[in-house]
């Protein structure tokens, strides 16, 4: 769509046009919500971990918060279905499993630009760090598996903030399942990918399902310029990994790192 | 940091005039700013579709059960900003579109909706979403058959809103823009805003512009004859 042209045709009887052309919404409002706002704009640290089910993000979102805090530095999290404006809808939804493809597609983008809009960016303003357990990439791998056009998943996020830092946990289905099963006593629907219809046994849907997705992040991980880690390593290893980059990149000198005891049975 | 913006626009953002429709059925909306008579003007085409026996199903915006209840949160505690407000309409769309309007063509309906595309287009450009962003974001939806735009002249589109209304909604009037202190006074703007955005799709949209200052019966007999011209009525017939 080009931009549109200046004079509209006007029917006989048609009023004088309002002072207030499409262009002129109220600065001190347009700044304060997007498209206005450039990632340059602010402050802060927009720090992502992306991966599979099963890839030990959160794992490594909960060591990281509490070195990065010990560190002195003030996080912020956030994640998928998080929103105040419809986070708890979609988890109804997905319960009920009625809904379409585009539909949550379009729901899980409001959840994420809600997240971004009134947590995000006040606390980038405010020079915080911020911790996202998947960003966008995870809603445009699952679309894209989906059926859904990569463009259009990708235009959807246009103007989302692009992460400082994206880390990629790559790891095997096989592996991805067994950790998962630790978890929690049976694998979900939706983990599984069941609304895609792949196969009836549960074992071999979550596998086909969890493959497709981690192949559309190798590509998102080209494109989108991620570091890319070998997440089957131990969590000591992962995290060592990981907190030398982000201390590279916050300029923190030392990454020594013992997790106190609340956490300490993720250190294994 | 990644400063570059990860799609350059591309074609496929462009308007879908000449896609090939893969259903039997037709779609007719109407689209115009609040008061400008366009639900008045499809419920009387309905009556008479359904009256002659053709299958005819209607719909209208913001009304999938779906989507409702976040919706109406994010009204209530006015958590919407531009983006959400646009994208929590389009889900909604979406959901009515996949589950209820795709259904229908393809069984072979004439589907008559009280707004469509065009209206976030209009009202969602007006509140400051980027065109192509806004394009990309209903690109699965098939372009309709006809799309009727009712042209009202604003001082009387806004004169038969306020008359017929205590007391206009937050975002109905534009209150999120900051246009005005004074919510008639900023609804005033808003719809101006959006009736300028309308003007610019006539055009590029192939709209068919009625004049919302005719008497309702002589518009409504207008557009009957658009609808029993442009559209193979005896294909809907169920007698």
């Amino acid at each position: 769509m080009t931009e549109q042209p200046k004079t509209p045709p006007k029917p006989a009887g048609a009023p004088e046009p309002v002072e207030a052309p499409a262009a002129a919404i109220p600065r001190s409002v347009a700044s304060l919500s997007l498209p206005a706002i450039r990632r340059e704009d602010l402050g802060g640290n927009l720090i992502v971990i992306e991966g599979t089910d099963g890839s030990g993000r959160s794992t490594q979102m909960a060591l990281l918060t509490e070195w990065l805090e010990s560190q002195g530095f003030a996080v912020q999290t956030m994640g998928l279905r998080r929103s105040a404006l419809i986070g708890r809808d979609i988890d109804a939804l997905l319960a009920r499993n009625v809904v379409t493809r585009y539909t949550l597609v379009l729901m899980y983008a409001t959840d994420f630009y809600d997240q971004l809009e009134t947590r995000i960016i006040p606390a980038l303003r405010s020079g915080m760090v911020v911790l996202a357990d998947r960003y966008f990439y995870t809603l445009i791998a699952r679309a894209v598996v989906r059926g859904i056009d990569s463009e259009y998943a990708h235009q959807l996020y246009t103007m989302a903030l692009r992460p400082d830092l994206t880390f990629f946990l790559n790891v095997r289905p096989e592996v991805a399942f067994a950790r998962e099963f630790k978890k929690s006593p049976a694998i979900s629907y939706w983990e599984a990918g069941r609304d895609m219809h792949l196969s009836d046994d549960l074992y071999e849907s979550f596998i086909q399902y969890q493959g497709m997705i981690r192949k559309e992040f190798v590509h998102l991980a080209k494109r989108h310029s991620f570091v890319t880690y070998n997440g089957e390593g131990s969590v000591r290893a992962v995290n060592a990994d990981l907190r030398r980059r982000i201390a590279e990149h916050l300029g923190i000198r030392s990454v020594r790192y013992q997790p106190s005891q609340a956490l300490v049975h993720l250190w294994r | 940091m990644n400063p570059e913006p990860i799609v350059e626009p591309s074609a496929e953002t462009k308007p879908a005039k000449a896609r090939p429709r893969n259903y039997p059925g037709a779609l007719v909306v109407v689209e115009g700013i609040d008061g400008s008579g366009k639900s008045t003007q499809l419920h009387l085409l309905k009556r008479w579709l359904e009256v002659g026996g053709y299958r005819t199903h209607f719909t209208e915006w913001n009304s999938s059960p779906l989507v409702a209840t976040a919706t109406k949160r994010g009204k209530k505690r006015r958590l919407l900003t531009p983006v959400t407000f646009s994208l929590i309409h389009a889900a909604d769309f979406a959901d009515r579109y996949e589950r209820q309007i795709l259904p229908l063509l393809r069984s072979g309906h004439l589907v008559l909706a009280d707004r469509y595309v065009y209206t976030a287009y209009a009202r969602d450009g007006a509140r400051g979403c980027p065109s192509p962003w806004l394009r990309n974001l209903y690109r699965f939806a098939t372009p309709p058959d006809i799309a009727f735009y009712f042209r009202a002249p604003l001082g009387i589109a806004i004169e038969r809103i306020l008359s017929g209304r205590p007391r206009l909604k937050f975002y109905e009037a534009g209150a999120d823009l900051g246009l005005s202190l004074d919510r008639v006074e900023s609804f005033r703007i808003f719809q101006g805003m959006i009736l300028d955005r309308y003007d610019h799709l006539i055009e590029p949209e192939n709209f068919v512009l009625m004049d919302g200052t005719l008497a309702v019966h002589k518009l409504q007999q207008q557009m009957r004859e658009i609808v029993a011209t442009r559209i193979d009525l005896k294909r809907f017939s169920t007698t």
